[in-house]
């Protein structure tokens, strides 16, 4: 339980015969106690580096790492007061799988007692009860790394890094493991910084999301805020499943009107929509080119007259029911829009569709940098 | 009579039997996935009726003719794989093409049907591209563009979306019907992931354990379970499951659901004094922090977003847990710490299991 604070930290990897590899650049990040923070990006991006770097497992190049008042740059990681679950952290072979959890515990003098009851607890949240008196080695990958979850998450530690604690784990206890981790993490004010590649996970488990591409922070904020504005054309294409649709578009101001006109992947005008709300952008000059986000669960599915929203007129390509949502392709213009309903919708493959373009579901950035101009909930708000 | 017809296919190695006793019909133009867990055997089966591998009994039909004695390469299959399996060095338009070539089909021929495909499949643009020059997604376009140019009698897709990235999976997925309703394909889709299997099958066939569990369209899947395990296989959070024995008690058929009584309505009455389990999808628990009618008090542990939707873990007061979902909530999602709430169960959805082998009873 402590703040973990990143001050500009670096991490360059020197290889003979080659240019150095910059895997972390310039990071910084302030975590309060007990936060839970993801760190997500593609493979390469840096976070496992970051993590390392926070763990001790690498040295820092540039910067510094404070946990509290603490400056660890130069402890060892056992001095650290760091708990890890980390991909090829290994279990303790010889030792059974109670053994393996409660061995911090035992070493730092708790009763054995106390220590057993720990070691139940945790094994349940996991669902590893039936596998205590097992051996490392005769367990599945899953169940190997719950184990290694439990043998991190039941120490008392002032930081809590887990390397994609999840990535293996049966997709049928997923859901519910990861809510119960979550408690477990917040009734414990555990601060913990966890790596993912899987922005749903991130999203589902964390206070805030590092969003890292080629070791350079692109956004730091809450699930909320990723969601709703995303820093730049990387994150928005990151974050968000199904992932938002993307597409390039001008803006053109006809007579004091403004007008986003959308281009299909080969350069030509697909089609164009106009919107109250668009009036108060300034930025969103005649002629200006930018890349438009539309978020897939924000666009309105039927006839728009009424609701404000901008209609925009596609055909069917399918409606796809799958259980809890409904999942709808638009061809719109030679352009393809992945739409997310909360119900069924009866559309015909082929048929007509009307569909509303509302402020809430679209984002604009730069043509050239990626960079957000202006988000629809900001300009419907205003 | 259908068009592809698997008949009582049976296949094992060594001792370990894959397939048993399998039966399949496919109409013509259809498309029917088989979903299953890895290992279950669906590759096993599209080889068997691809001809690359024999059965040891059962037989496969296609336009009503028996094509055991038919090698693989004239049954009029056509096989596209996850890992694309393109050749290196010739360019994307010479893949595609390579099936017409091998067919001694005129060039114009050629160029005509693999330019209308490549449109169709929108890589029109990057025919002359090489293998390693193309995206994941356009390798998988140019794969199964390839294997429907020459109009197979039969297309085969294994898992094909699975190397594929998120983005191009979700595009590819709603493009997929239109493409096999163009070309009238009878298509056998296989796939480990159930929103693949309701997105594209006209029917989904469950394969566990060697053997179609249940075969029936998305909808009938989903809402109408043969049984526990098939339940659980679609939806995501999985079905909450509690394990009841419904009872009368003031004229009524009620059960404790979380030490809490729910009257479960008089069309469960032949549940009465039976053993059974309760399962109830996430989507059809509704948690309200205002007292409700048949509310179950709980405790709201955790919530986590999840994607489009919001999740929360609820428990009751004898420690039973239950998962709830509703559309993208954020004042909720952003909510940290336990709050007492009230979950009420949509019993009109509910669905009821033996309690020991998980057949459904209502």
């Amino acid at each position: 339980m402590a703040t973990l604070n990143l001050d500009h930290v670096s991490k360059t990897y020197e290889q003979k015969g080659h240019p150095p590899t910059r895997a972390v650049i310039d990071f910084s990040m302030h975590i309060d106690d007990g936060e839970i923070v993801g760190l997500v990006g593609s493979s390469g991006c840096g976070k496992t580096s970051t993590l390392r770097m926070i763990a001790g497992f690498e040295s820092i190049t540039e910067g510094t790492v404070k946990v509290g008042h603490r400056t660890i740059n130069d402890l060892k990681a056992a001095d650290r007061n760091v708990a890890m679950a980390f991909e090829g952290y290994a279990l303790y072979p010889p030792l059974t799988v109670e053994d393996n959890i409660s061995f911090s515990l035992l070493r730092s003098k708790m009763p054995k007692k106390q220590a057993s009851e720990k070691v139940r607890m945790i094994a349940e949240l996991l669902e590893i009860s039936d596998i205590l008196g097992l051996y490392p080695p005769t367990l599945s990958g899953g169940q190997q790394q719950r184990v290694s979850l439990a043998r991190a998450l039941v120490r008392s530690a002032d930081v809590f890094l887990l390397d994609e604690p999840m990535s293996q784990l049966e997709p049928h206890l997923r859901a519910k493991l990861r809510a119960r981790i979550k408690d477990y993490l917040i009734e414990h004010q555990m601060t913990s910084v966890f790596v993912t590649h899987d922005q749903t996970e991130a999203m589902a488990l964390a206070d805030r999301i590092a969003v890292m591409d080629e070791g350079v922070l692109q956004q730091l904020g809450s699930p909320v805020d990723l969601k709703e504005r995303p820093a730049n054309l990387f994150v928005a294409s990151f974050i968000g499943e199904p992932p938002r649709n993307l597409l390039p578009a001008r803006v053109a101001v006809d007579g004091g009107s403004r007008k986003v006109v959308v281009q299909d992947e080969q350069g030509r005008d697909a089609f164009a929509f106009a919107m109250p709300a668009l009036e108060r952008a300034a930025e969103l000059r005649d002629g200006r080119r930018v890349h438009l986000g539309i978020r897939p669960h924000k666009v309105m599915v039927g006839p728009v007259d009424g609701s404000g929203a901008a209609p925009v007129k596609g055909t069917v390509l399918s409606s796809q029911w799958l259980g809890d949502q409904t999942y709808l392709g638009v061809e719109v213009g030679g352009c393809i829009l992945v739409v997310v309903a909360d119900r069924a919708i009866q559309a015909a493959h082929d048929s007509p569709i009307e569909l509303g373009l509302t402020p809430e579901a679209l984002h604009f950035f730069d043509g050239e940098t990626g960079v957000a101009i202006a988000h629809g909930t900001d300009l419907a708000a205003g | 009579m259908a068009y592809l017809e698997a008949k009582n296919l049976s296949k094992s190695f060594g001792k370990k039997k894959v397939l048993d006793n399998l039966s399949l019909e496919v109409e013509r133009g259809e498309c029917v996935v088989v979903f299953g867990p890895s290992g279950c055997g669906k590759t096993i089966l599209l080889r068997l009726i691809a001809g690359v591998l024999e059965p040891d009994a059962g037989d496969v039909c296609i336009g009503g003719k028996s094509v055991m004695e038919v090698g693989p390469e004239s049954r009029g299959v056509a096989m596209a794989f996850q890992n694309f399996a393109l050749y290196p060095h010739m360019d994307a338009f010479e893949n595609i093409a390579s099936p017409l070539r091998a067919r001694q089909v005129g060039e114009a021929e050629i160029k005509s049907k693999v330019h209308e495909i490549a449109s169709l499949l929108r890589i029109d643009h990057v025919l002359d591209h090489l293998p390693r020059q193309l995206s994941n997604g356009q390798k998988q376009r140019t794969s199964l563009a390839r294997s429907l140019v020459h109009g197979p009698a039969v297309l085969m897709l294994d898992d094909p979306l699975r190397n594929v990235d998120a983005k191009i999976r979700y595009e590819m997925r709603l493009e997929l019907p239109r493409v096999f309703r163009r070309f009238q394909s009878t298509v056998l889709y296989v796939t480990q992931d159930y929103k693949e299997a309701l997105a594209l099958g006209q029917r989904v066939g469950v394969l566990l354990d060697g053997r179609f569990e249940q075969v029936d369209s998305p909808v009938g899947i989903y809402t109408n379970p043969k049984n526990q395990r098939v339940a659980n296989l679609f939806g995501d959070p999985p079905i909450n499951l509690f394990s009841i024995r419904p009872e009368r008690s003031d004229g009524k058929v009620v059960a404790t659901i979380g030490g809490h009584r729910v009257d479960l309505g008089p069309a469960r009455a032949k549940l009465e004094g039976q053993p059974c389990v309760l399962g109830v999808r996430p989507e059809d628990v509704a948690l309200s922090f205002e007292p409700t009618q048949e509310g179950i008090p709980v405790e709201l542990e955790a919530v986590t977003p999840f994607n489009v939707r919001t999740v929360t873990l609820l428990k009751t007061p004898d420690a039973t847990e239950l998962l709830a979902s509703r559309p993208e909530d954020n004042t909720l999602a952003t909510a940290r710490g336990h709050r007492k709430g009230f979950a009420r169960i949509d019993l009109e959805r509910a669905l009821f299991f033996d309690q020991a082998t998980g057949a459904r009873l209502l």
